[in-house]
């Protein structure tokens, strides 16, 4: 089963304790999430996803909100 | 040369001509020293208005920026102690924090203070500046009410004085606050400085969080010899490859998981970073893998290893020039520090033999905060040690080190269980006891599986509440992510019917790591 949004950001929301996070909400270029939380997001989308995350994919227009990072499951998927 | 003894002195200290030099780089953002000087004597004077005085505790919980910057020195020229609290804590630890050490005023974004201005603040807690909007709240202002051209005068302290309190896990459970002085910052810079032969011409990446104590040691490195920081808040490799590449930064410091990031990427794109001049790490080890591609993907770059413990900032380095052969090692004593390995039978041990690491020197902490027996029990006089220095006490490490034929050290492993995951320490019973609060199971043992990515993860072996029940272990996952901060949330939950006993009746722990680890 594909990683749903609601699923997503309900991961998110509670790893940050930012209640009103949304699909829009900047998780890196604002700092809420940090190296370790990165480390752990991307062993949950794999996990949760069921993709690999290429170490060269881990960038700002592929992660830097939960849009961003559904558009980029969905061009993998595809791929 | 700059001659401070105090971390405000850093700044009033420094010879004038750097004074028009950039400090800081904060994304588009650029403070020189004067602008920084200025601007924390603002935030130094709205303290003093508010009634902060020599010794009282500030709170700064913000996300990396020239305003965190300018906090903690705006606290140090009111002579006040500063308490950097990770922008990554939730609301419940910053809580904690401010309780535990009786903080009196804080220096936190919009949203925190939008949060606070919700819930009952702490009592001592007096006054609030905020970066950004603040709430309609008497006792909270932002940086715009700030005097923006002061005129108070430094509030004298001396190198004794504490200057700062790092939150640290601890083996009683809860988070402890480490005591530190401006003789411990300051020399901490210093020595830095020394053995990375750190100069004005530097421009050092700043990602490491500046409540974490080699963060911190990166600033004032920086600004005891003029250099400048580059603030880099986002942890993506590609975002810190183009920092690097954008500032021509020379020195960089960051922990295992984000050298197994940075490689990995490096290798991958074929990116190289030409400016750099040297890498550092600390907070663990980083995978033998990893450490062997280092030189492939940084050519020309010294590549430094380094060890300490927040008890007393830093104790050892690997000088680069034996990084090829010695891969892994801690190496020895960094300038102006004592390092003995030490065993109950051997005494002070030798070349072969293993022990515990002790530091001693001007570097040790002046404790816990209002813990005086954990802080006796941490920093002790060494009998072993009678003979050379007497009753001094020393940092007691608690970690198991080995000593090669050089008189180089190899990190073997922790002595008392702590676990050290993604640079934090954590031990066991602070795990332990949320899993059992969750009422889901009957026996919980937390340690800790070595991890390529995060150092070591943490592990529960968990029993079922009823014998012959099984363990919700969904409903146990989701408790501990809404309990437990990000890095204490175990990697793996190991079930088991019973745990086994010693002979005096308590968990034989060893046997259910190794039955956890084969399972």
């Amino acid at each position: 089963m594909p990683l749903t949004e609601s699923r997503l950001l309900q991961y998110l929301r509670q790893r940050t304790g930012i209640e009103d996070l949304d699909r829009n909400t900047a998780l890196f270029s604002d700092g809420t999430v940090d190296s370790v939380g990165m480390v752990d997001l991307i062993a949950f989308l794999e996990h949760e996803g069921g993709c690999e995350i290429r170490d060269g994919d881990v960038t700002m227009d592929n992660f830097d909100n939960v849009s961003r990072i559904l558009a980029f499951l969905t061009e993998r998927a595809a791929e | 040369m700059n001659l401070a003894n105090t971390a405000w002195e850093l700044l009033s200290e420094l010879p004038t001509q750097r004074l028009d030099e950039v400090a800081v780089i904060d994304g588009a953002r650029r403070c020189t020293y004067r602008e920084l000087a200025r601007r924390a004597a603002g935030v130094s004077e709205w303290l003093q208005g508010r009634g902060i005085r020599r010794g009282d505790r500030v709170a700064v919980h913000l996300r990396k920026s020239v305003e965190e910057v300018v906090a903690l020195f705006g606290i140090w020229h009111a002579g006040a102690v500063a308490v950097d609290v990770s922008g990554q804590w939730t609301l419940g630890q910053l809580d904690y924090v401010l309780r535990d050490c009786g903080v009196r005023a804080l220096v936190t974004d919009a949203k925190r203070a939008r949060e606070l201005a919700k819930t009952e603040l702490p009592p001592d807690v007096q006054a609030v500046l905020v970066a950004g909007d603040a709430p309609a709240d008497d006792r909270m202002d932002t940086f715009a009410d700030v005097p923006s051209a002061p005129r108070a005068a430094a509030t004298r302290v001396i190198d004794r004085d504490l200057a700062a309190i790092m939150y640290t896990s601890g083996s009683t459970g809860l988070p402890k606050g480490v005591m530190l002085s401006h003789q411990n910052l300051v020399l901490g810079a210093r020595s830095v400085a020394r053995y990375l032969a750190i100069g004005p011409e530097d421009r050092l990446l700043s990602l490491l969080p500046l409540c974490f104590d080699y963060g911190l040691n990166q600033l004032l490195t920086t600004c005891l010899v003029g250099a400048t920081i580059v603030l880099q808040a986002v942890p993506m490799p590609s975002e810190i490859a183009k920092t690097i590449a954008a500032h021509e930064v020379t020195g960089f410091a960051a922990v295992p998981p984000t050298w197994v990031q940075l490689v990995r990427w490096l290798a991958d794109t074929g990116t190289r970073l030409p400016s750099l001049r040297y890498v550092t790490n600390s907070g663990g080890k980083i995978p033998r893998p990893i450490l062997e591609q280092m030189p492939e993907v940084l050519p020309g770059v010294d590549i430094v290893l380094m060890y300490g413990l927040t008890e007393a900032f830093r104790s050892t380095w690997l000088p680069p020039e034996k990084f090829a052969k010695k891969m892994g090692a801690m190496g020895q004593a960094i300038p102006n520090a004592e390092v003995w390995v030490v065993d109950p039978d051997l005494g002070v041990c030798g070349p072969g033999q293993q022990g515990e690491l002790v530091h001693r020197g001007a570097l040790v902490s002046l404790g816990y905060w209002g813990k005086p027996e954990a802080t006796r029990e941490k920093i002790r006089p060494c009998p072993q040690l009678a003979h050379l220095i007497g009753d001094e006490p020393v940092v007691w490490s608690g970690d198991i080190v080995e000593i090669d034929e050089d008189g180089d050290l190899w990190f073997v492993g922790r002595h008392d269980g702590m676990i050290k995951s993604s640079g934090f320490r954590l031990s066991p019973t602070e795990v332990e006891e949320i899993v059992h609060r969750s009422g889901i199971v009957g026996e919980v043992v937390a340690f800790g599986v070595d991890d390529d990515a995060l150092g070591q993860a943490v592990h529960v072996s968990v029993t079922p509440l009823q014998s012959h029940g099984t363990v919700d272990i969904e409903a146990l996952e989701r408790y501990v992510r809404a309990q437990m901060p990000h890095y204490m949330v175990p990697r793996a939950i190991h079930e088991r019917a019973a745990m086994p006993r010693t002979a005096s009746g308590k968990i034989d722990r060893p046997r259910v790591i190794a039955d956890a680890c084969e399972g």
